[in-house]
């Protein structure tokens, strides 16, 4: 399994311990892995993006262009702005929760709807309220872990491995909740 | 056994299995994981000290004590760190030595892009350069056996990409190195004249040294393709990047970026037609080079500025004539709404700059989240530099503006790790020469932690969080200056603290107000959300330009004019909205 996975989303929204989570579970699974993401200035509310390369030999962590096999979008216009590193046809997880950047907030410019809705057109996109997803499953911080779980349902790694690593990562008072997260997301695909 | 960690962590994990003993580090994107990885090892002593500086000289402590030792820093860091250092490396090395700094291209979280390859020869030491976690924590550990065995400082120079980057990395046991202890030597050890003399040649043999053992070292990797005409020489994430391509072409990889061994060079330039270097920013490897009268390209083709990913290698080797046909000539990236970063909900910053920027005021700013106040949503403060620098900048303008007759009031904000860090020599020099006609107020944003890093402790945060251990009282630090007007104010009180700021700026000479609030990330506020009542909100949007992330204008059902709205799920109740409000539309959920 060769697998180019791009995350996208918003300062403080939990993108560095995705990107670790995605990393360990391929690692646990006998692949090489290589991650990126970029933190500092931008994790305040700012646009922050994480990559995830699984593979048998994986050069550098940074996904060429065109290049990309999945798309983890936490936020709508995240994901957008990162649609051109995806190949044509590669899937898109999309969480539908707007969070308005503040040129929008300022009513200077336009949320990108009708641009994010043609995200179809060129990509296999699937879409969820994570966050009411992970409301359901006991508490909204585990939003991730619900687009975690539709990832699992791309990739060629054993359930166990997905569970272990997620058990070893989050808080322990919040593993069920996260497991529950978790496989509400993978039912989903 | 191996492990997933970043480079930061390697590094951090390369310290300790060669039997490190002192680190100290100054919080700064990239590096401070390396800090806060090597504070979970009980073998090491570490800390976060109060600047770049002092945790230099504590580790030139360690190592003239015959510790293995390390300071760690973002790049600009080192610029505080410089005179120790610069003094310092002119001694031979008794217990290993390595300063480690973050270089930052693309500037993602720095004011700079300044190459510190270039510091690291200036002040003679040899420089590692990798480019994966694995390297992270190999080239630490032989950085420290060479360091003792050249007794030459080492640097290792990681980018911010491979700071962050994760990769799975070999691990090994701890060797302990027991501190050889300290033997006094003033010729080694006291800088005077004629003790430098000596020093100056010994600096230039020992890097001479270095030099001729970089010929043949197992880091310095060289990769031949038969039949290739073109040698690239790279170091770092550029070789991982650039493999990406698959060429046929030699490389030799440098692990070590200075010195490079000449004889190595001479070799190679003779076998090859065409020698390309592929590096970031600097034309460093380029330019030693060229010194050693090595015919080579560079930055001809490859930006001086931002990071250069796979596409860039690219486009450049294309240019070169290397690469014929591009794979990635035709990338658009999508053109859409920036998200600048945003003051947090809750952030106690946001109600200073609210009143700052109504109070039309020129503010000069500082290092911190709070230097998010120049970003184009609020335009709240107009200088920002580096660490600690408002404090006397503001002194020197507001003296030019007494000079020339301008009356204006002059507003300098600062942090209080800033304030730590470097402004309090601005502060103990503000009452010098002052005069009658001054007017400038000074704003210390003390929110109890260093909070754009992560949320380290500094030297007052003790005051607020008993896990802490340093607890200096600003305002009687002040007052210890001969600071006389300080005073402490809740900015949550909205309208009191804008009354005391407008005061402050109306009245002459030199005010300071300290506001109380700590940070909202570390310390979380955690009361009931609010909510606009669409009904008595007339649509005026001033809470919308605090520009908080909960807070926008929604169409009501039913109301045809746009209302604001708040999202229940970001608000955490600080309530600064509601205070702004000139209608009482904004109301508390209990």
């Amino acid at each position: 399994m060769n697998k180019n996975i791009m995350l996208a989303g918003v300062g403080g929204q939990g993108l560095v311990l995705a990107t670790k989570i995605i990393s360990e579970a391929a690692f646990r699974a006998g692949y090489d892995v290589k991650t990126n993401d970029v933190i500092g200035l931008s994790q305040r509310g700012g646009r922050v993006w994480g990559s995830v390369r699984i593979g048998e030999k994986v050069y550098s962590p940074n996904i060429p262009p065109k290049e990309g096999d999945i798309l983890i979008g936490l936020e709508p216009l995240e994901a957008y702005r990162w649609s051109h590193i995806m190949r044509d046809g590669g899937h898109i997880i999309l969480n539908t929760r707007q969070v308005y950047p503040s040129p929008v907030l300022l009513e200077e410019q336009e949320y990108p709807t009708d641009e994010i809705e043609a995200l179809k057109d060129r990509y296999n996109i699937v879409k969820m309220d994570a966050i009411e997803e992970a409301r359901l499953a006991g508490n909204i911080k585990a939003a991730n872990t619900v687009l975690i779980g539709m990832l699992a349902k791309l990739l060629d790694i054993p359930l166990d491995i997905w569970e272990e690593t997620i058990r070893e990562n989050v808080p322990s008072k919040a593993v069920d909740v996260n497991i529950e997260a978790f496989y509400r997301g993978y039912n989903y695909i | 056994m191996k492990a997933v960690l970043t480079g930061n962590q390697a590094i951090a994990r390369g310290f300790y299995e060669a039997g490190g003993l002192i680190a100290a580090s100054y919080p700064g994107s990239p590096t401070v994981e390396i800090m806060e990885t090597l504070k979970e090892y009980d073998e090491i002593y570490a800390e976060f000290a109060t600047n770049e500086k002092v945790a230099l000289e504590v580790a030139i402590g360690g190592s003239l004590y015959g510790a293995r030792s390390m300071a760690s820093m973002k790049h600009v860091g080192v610029n505080i760190a410089m005179d120790p250092l610069m003094s310092f490396t002119q001694s031979p090395i008794n217990g290993g030595f390595v300063l480690v700094t973050g270089d930052d291209p693309g500037m993602a979280s720095s004011q700079n892009e300044q190459d510190n390859r270039i510091i690291g020869k200036f002040a003679n030491m040899g420089i590692f350069y990798p480019g994966t976690s694995q390297e992270a924590k190999d080239f630490m550990k032989t950085a420290l056996e060479l360091s003792e065995k050249f007794k030459t400082p080492m640097m290792v120079d990681i980018t911010s990409r491979v700071c962050h980057s994760r990769g799975i990395v070999e691990l090994g046991d701890r060797e302990e190195v027991k501190p050889k202890g300290f033997t006094r030597d003033q010729e080694k050890y006291t800088m005077l004249p004629p003790h430098n003399f000596k020093a100056q040649h010994f600096m230039k043999e020992r890097i001479k040294d270095l030099e001729e053992y970089a010929y043949d070292a197992s880091f310095n990797i060289l990769e031949e393709v038969e039949g290739s005409d073109t040698l690239i020489v790279t170091s770092g994430l550029m070789y991982y990047n650039l493999k990406e391509l698959n060429l046929s072409v030699s490389i030799y990889k440098l692990g070590m970026v200075y010195p490079i061994s000449i004889r190595r060079m001479r070799e190679l330039s003779h076998k090859y037609k065409n020698i390309i270097v592929i590096e970031e920013m600097m034309p460093f490897i380029e330019n030693e080079l060229k010194l050693m009268g090595i015919d080579c390209k560079g930055k001809e083709y490859f930006s001086f500025t931002g990071e250069l990913f796979t596409e860039d290698i690219e486009e450049g080797l294309h240019r070169a004539g290397i690469v014929k046909d591009r794979k990635y000539a035709d990338i658009k990236p999508v053109n859409t709404v920036n998200r600048p970063p945003m003051f947090c909900a809750g952030c106690p910053h946001r109600p200073v700059f609210d009143i700052l920027k109504k109070l039309n005021v020129t503010v000069i700013g500082d290092i911190g989240c709070y230097s998010m106040a120049v970003l184009p949503q609020w335009k709240a403060s107009h200088v920002m530099y580096s660490m600690g620098a408002t404090v006397g900048i503001t002194k020197g303008m507001n003296k030019a503006m007494r000079k020339n007759g301008d009356k204006k009031p002059l507003v300098s904000v600062i942090g209080d790790g800033t304030f730590f860090h470097s402004g309090l020599p601005g502060f103990v020099d503000l009452i010098h020469q002052a005069d009658e006609e001054d007017n400038m107020t000074f704003i210390i944003l003390d929110n109890r932690t260093t909070a754009m890093t992560g949320g380290q402790h500094n030297a007052s945060s003790g005051r607020y969080n008993q896990a802490d251990d340093m607890h200096v009282d600003i305002k009687a630090l002040l007052k210890s200056m001969g600071i006389e007007n300080v005073q402490e104010v809740d900015q949550f009180q909205y309208k009191k603290a804008r009354d005391i700021i407008r005061q402050a700026t109306k009245e002459k000479g030199i005010s300071v107000i300290i506001t109380t609030r700590p940070c909202a990330l570390k310390y979380k506020i955690k009361e009931p959300h609010f909510y606009v009542d669409p009904e008595v909100c007339i649509g005026c949007r001033t809470c919308v330009k605090v520009n908080c992330p909960p807070i926008k204008m929604k169409k009501y059902e039913g109301i045809d004019e746009l209302k604001s709205s708040i999202d229940p799920d970001a608000c955490v109740g600080c309530s600064v909205c509601s205070q702004v409000c000139p209608v009482g539309a904004i109301k508390r959920s209990q």
